[in-house]
């Protein structure tokens, strides 16, 4: 049962939000059609530590309603991800908790957020640099 | 912090003497003094409630010595991490009843590790103990027979029921064993190994003192300016630890002979999830559910088979021989393995982290020079004997 929940990281369909209300104190990634804001927790990362991302995700003009979000990371000059699964939780209003990342080496990675929505799956990419 | 390291990389990089200071680059240095400093506390282990108890170390101890946790008598945990050799045994591959796959790692600063064994098989050091007393080629021991011997020591039962609260009599076989390698884990918990010539070469570059970085052995200068530069070392063998505490496969063939494969991390990751001892399970004491994070996420991928734990390179010169299977007899071998490394050997679908780095005989030379400057003489020397419990000493 447990792995089913880790492998199921499609998480329950949240309702439309506006992007007004992803205009909320965070970092922020968006295309035309998506925002999505985000913190860490804690604030500064460091190699080797787990960590926690609550996110606000929220369709951008007249874009479809997001329904769901993963959230992910890799080295791409390394060509590889984390070794961890985030496990994605919805919390209602286009919230999201994903838990479980850690990032095992110094360098440039990038924190993926896939977000569904209208029949398809959006990427929007966050850049982060660790020494 | 970073202003500071920044003003001492410029200090060094402007005006170095050359004959006893190299010019380091600023970035070189950032990654030089990332790696302290020098001990790092030890914090206590959530998931072990014997963690840091004195009564279970000093039984910890003791039973970490005695071969009567081993089926026939003849196995304790120091057979094979033997104080005098850094903890470790000096062979290729450990002999416990019989003969293993790997290479005996040091359990020195066992304490900062995220995961235990070349697969990462184990999530706690506790658990790690449970699967060398229970393996039949390692000490192929049971709950019945550990319990045994801590019931019918008065000495060690004593201990037992001072360090957990109830008696040994009271507890079924498989929660005193568990009890036994709780006790085993917080003796271990405590082997840290002390300073080294680099950690006084860090510390002098973090507060830009150049003289007293100075005296710091040109040839090794130039291995630390490899390791942290162009050798691009410090990304893996990262932090005071020297380990990123994860796991990456680099060129070791893991075939074992007659059809046998060491499938490294991937059999580590199927160990660890099935694992009635790991940190999911009923014995883990932490509450909070915190320390199992780490096993909760872990992620099974292709690209683990034949990856191995990243080792740490403190004592790294007390510790021969080395990678997983002990197969590279000197530091000198470990070298030259990643300057010629054999890219034919690297998964076509893994990470992309290495390319030979082709040293010449000046530069291996040098780098073999840093990596002996990561030993702590002290390393070597036994313990002390445990301060026991005056009641059970009688």
């Amino acid at each position: 049962m447990r792995e089913a929940c880790w492998l199921v990281a499609l998480v329950a369909a949240a309702p439309v939000l506006a992007a007004a209300q992803c205009d909320a104190p965070g970092a922020k990634v968006e295309s035309d059609r998506v925002v999505v804001v985000y913190r860490t927790v804690p604030a500064k990362l460091a190699v080797g530590q787990h960590f926690t991302v609550e996110a606000r995700v929220c369709a951008k003009g007249a874009g479809p309603a997001p329904t769901a979000l993963r959230v992910d990371a890799d080295m791409p000059a390394h060509r590889h991800g984390m070794n961890y699964r985030a496990k994605v939780s919805a919390k209602g209003d286009g919230r999201y908790v994903a838990e479980g990342l850690l990032f095992h080496m110094p360098g440039h990675w990038r924190l993926l957020f896939d977000v569904d929505g209208g029949g398809r799956t959006e990427r929007l990419a966050a850049d982060l640099t660790l020494e | 912090m970073r202003a500071r390291l920044l003003l001492a990389g410029a200090l060094v990089a402007a005006g170095a003497p050359a004959s006893e200071l190299i010019v380091f680059e600023p970035q070189e240095i950032r990654r030089i003094v990332s790696h302290g400093p020098w001990p790092q506390p030890v914090l206590r282990d959530p998931s072990n409630r014997a963690s840091g108890n004195p009564a279970a170390i000093a039984l910890g101890a003791r039973l970490f010595f005695d071969a009567r946790l081993s089926a026939n008598g003849s196995v304790a945990c120091a057979t094979c991490h033997v104080p005098a050799r850094a903890w470790t045994d000096g062979r290729p591959r450990a002999i416990g009843l019989s003969e293993l796959d790997r290479n005996t790692p040091s359990i020195l600063n066992a304490g900062l590790s995220r995961w235990f064994g070349w697969d990462g098989g184990a999530d706690s050091i506790w658990s790690q103990g449970l699967r060398a007393m229970l393996d039949p080629r390692e000490m192929g021991a049971g709950p019945a027979l550990v319990a045994g011997v801590v019931r019918a020591d008065p000495a060690l039962a004593c201990l037992h029921a001072a360090a957990f609260g109830a008696g040994a009599a009271q507890r079924d076989d498989t929660q005193v064993m568990v009890d036994a390698a709780k006790s085993i884990a917080a003796f271990v918990a405590t082997l840290g190994s002390g300073r080294t010539p680099f950690d006084d070469f860090r510390d002098a570059l973090a507060r830009g003192d150049r003289a007293a970085a100075a005296r710091y052995p040109l040839a090794a200068q130039r291995g630390a300016k490899i390791f942290a530069g162009k050798g691009n070392c410090s990304v893996c063998h990262f932090g005071p630890g020297f380990t990123n505490g994860e796991f990456h496969e680099v060129g070791v063939p893991y075939a074992l002979g007659a059809g046998r494969v060491d499938p490294g991390r991937h059999g580590g990751i199927k160990r660890v999830q099935a694992d009635p001892f790991n940190l999911l399970g009923k014995f883990n004491d932490d509450a909070s559910g915190a320390s199992a994070t780490k096993t909760r996420h872990v992620e099974m991928q292709h690209a683990n088979f034949g990856q191995f734990k990243v080792p740490s390179l403190r004592n790294v010169a007390l510790t021969a021989p080395y990678m997983h299977d002990g197969r590279l007899a000197t530091l000198r071998d470990v070298v030259r393995h990643y300057s010629e490394l054999d890219m034919e050997r690297i998964h076509v679908h893994g990470e992309q982290l290495l390319r030979p780095l082709q040293l010449t005989p000046g530069e291996s030379e040098d780098l073999v020079a840093f990596l002996e400057s990561l030993s702590d003489p002290g390393a070597r020397v036994e313990p002390a004997p445990t301060q026991g419990i005056s009641r059970c000493d009688r």
